[in-house]
């Protein structure tokens, strides 16, 4: 199938997710990554700790884990969709990062991500596909973050580059 | 909707745009990324143009009362979030929709930034359980907070009630702001292409005057 053989312009398929994002805004609410992985994460947590990490006031009363949280799904979903993709244009493959830097950038990005989420209450997807379109006053203050933010993370990066020749 | 239905939907929404996304190389972090050290635009194109078609769909619906937009209270955390994720997700490669497909992929590297972005996640929930910030939604009152840093809430549906104008009218404004980054992207990478020409027919130039010294 040609779908599965040439890259797809980013642009339809962006122009695609928007028109299907219009329906979810309708129906539930708009695109929206950080929620389902804080639910994930809350999971998680209650099944190691079990009735300990009702010792966390976070889990009670802004997160109190629920399996059924319609957010978690989108996340599986994109994992699933982004598999099928991979298998059927045979690009799916294990690639391992070879270097210990590329581990902790990775290690420290990941943290950060979360961090952040968590702290703002949104993602960079809810930013862009949901309190912006929304003209959210979020929006606005998250965009002016996530710029500087890539602005530094850029900086940094280019240093390491730089360091690493 | 019960919660069963919610969550189908989210699944086959989630798994259409991860599709997409994996067949389209589309990566936010590179949209903002590669616009900033590289000075190039393919994915920086494509969300803006989901950013126009999503602002006209919103906010037209939000005009009627349909719809549900996010609510809840933002402030410094909106900024300073956001900046952490930023210097977070150019670190890391890959925003978390994009380690979501990349893992889908077999990127080993992307589900370990997934692993860490839930402990970055459960780290900030033992945080917000000692100094109880920013606000829990329960106590966000929609009007500014200053001892708690937050400036409440405000979007295109609260602009409508306000000022008494369909919040169209607004989205439409942002749209034609968008389009018209959009349009600037489009005569900078005209501009590029241009000036790489003007540098190739140079180097030819080189190249023959040189071939024909070489023959002379």
């Amino acid at each position: 199938m040609e779908f599965f053989r040439k890259t797809l312009d980013p642009i339809i398929a962006l122009a695609a997710i928007a028109v299907l994002d219009i329906f979810m805004f309708l129906l539930m609410g708009a695109w929206t990554v950080g929620g389902g992985e804080t639910m994930m994460t809350g999971l998680v947590a209650q099944a190691v700790l079990g009735d300990e990490l009702g010792r966390i006031p976070f889990w009670s009363i802004v997160f109190p884990p629920h399996a059924d949280y319609w957010k978690i799904y989108i996340s599986l979903g994109m994992l699933f969709g982004a598999f099928v993709g991979a298998v059927a244009s045979k690009e799916f493959y294990l690639r391992v990062p070879r270097h210990l830097s590329e581990w902790v950038l990775i290690t420290i990005g990941g943290l950060l991500m979360g961090f952040g989420i968590r702290l703002a209450y949104i993602c960079n997807v809810s930013t862009f596909f949901g309190l912006m379109p929304e003209m959210n006053l979020g929006g606005y203050l998250a965009m002016s973050g996530i710029v500087a933010g890539a602005w530094v993370g850029s900086l940094i990066y280019k240093k390491l580059l730089e360091r690493d020749v | 909707m019960t919660p069963i239905v919610e969550c189908l939907v989210a699944f086959l929404f989630g798994s259409v745009a991860g599709l997409l996304m994996q067949r389209s190389r589309f990566c936010n972090t590179a949209a903002l990324r590669d616009a900033i050290m590289f000075k190039t635009y393919r994915n920086t194109k494509a969300m803006l143009v989901a950013m126009m078609i999503l602002t006209v769909g919103f906010t037209g619906f939000m005009s009627v009362g349909a719809g549900h937009p996010l609510q809840f209270d933002v402030g410094l955390n909106t900024f300073a979030g956001l900046f952490l994720f930023g210097i977070g997700m150019v670190l890391a490669g890959a925003c978390t929709v994009s380690t979501w497909v990349k893992a889908g992929e077999g990127n080993i590297g992307a589900l370990w930034a997934l692993i860490f972005t839930f402990v970055g996640m459960f780290l900030f929930s033992l945080v917000w359980s000692a100094s109880w910030w920013p606000p829990a939604p329960q106590t966000m009152t929609g009007q500014i907070n200053a001892p708690a840093l937050q400036l409440g809430f405000a979007n295109a549906q609260t602009l409508q009630d306000k000022f008494g104008i369909p919040a169209i009218v607004f989205g439409l404004a942002q749209t034609a702001f968008l389009g018209l980054l959009y349009r600037g992207i489009l005569r900078r990478e005209r501009a590029q292409h241009a000036e790489h020409e003007k540098h190739q027919k140079e180097h030819q130039k080189k190249k023959a005057a040189a071939a024909a010294a070489v023959e002379a």
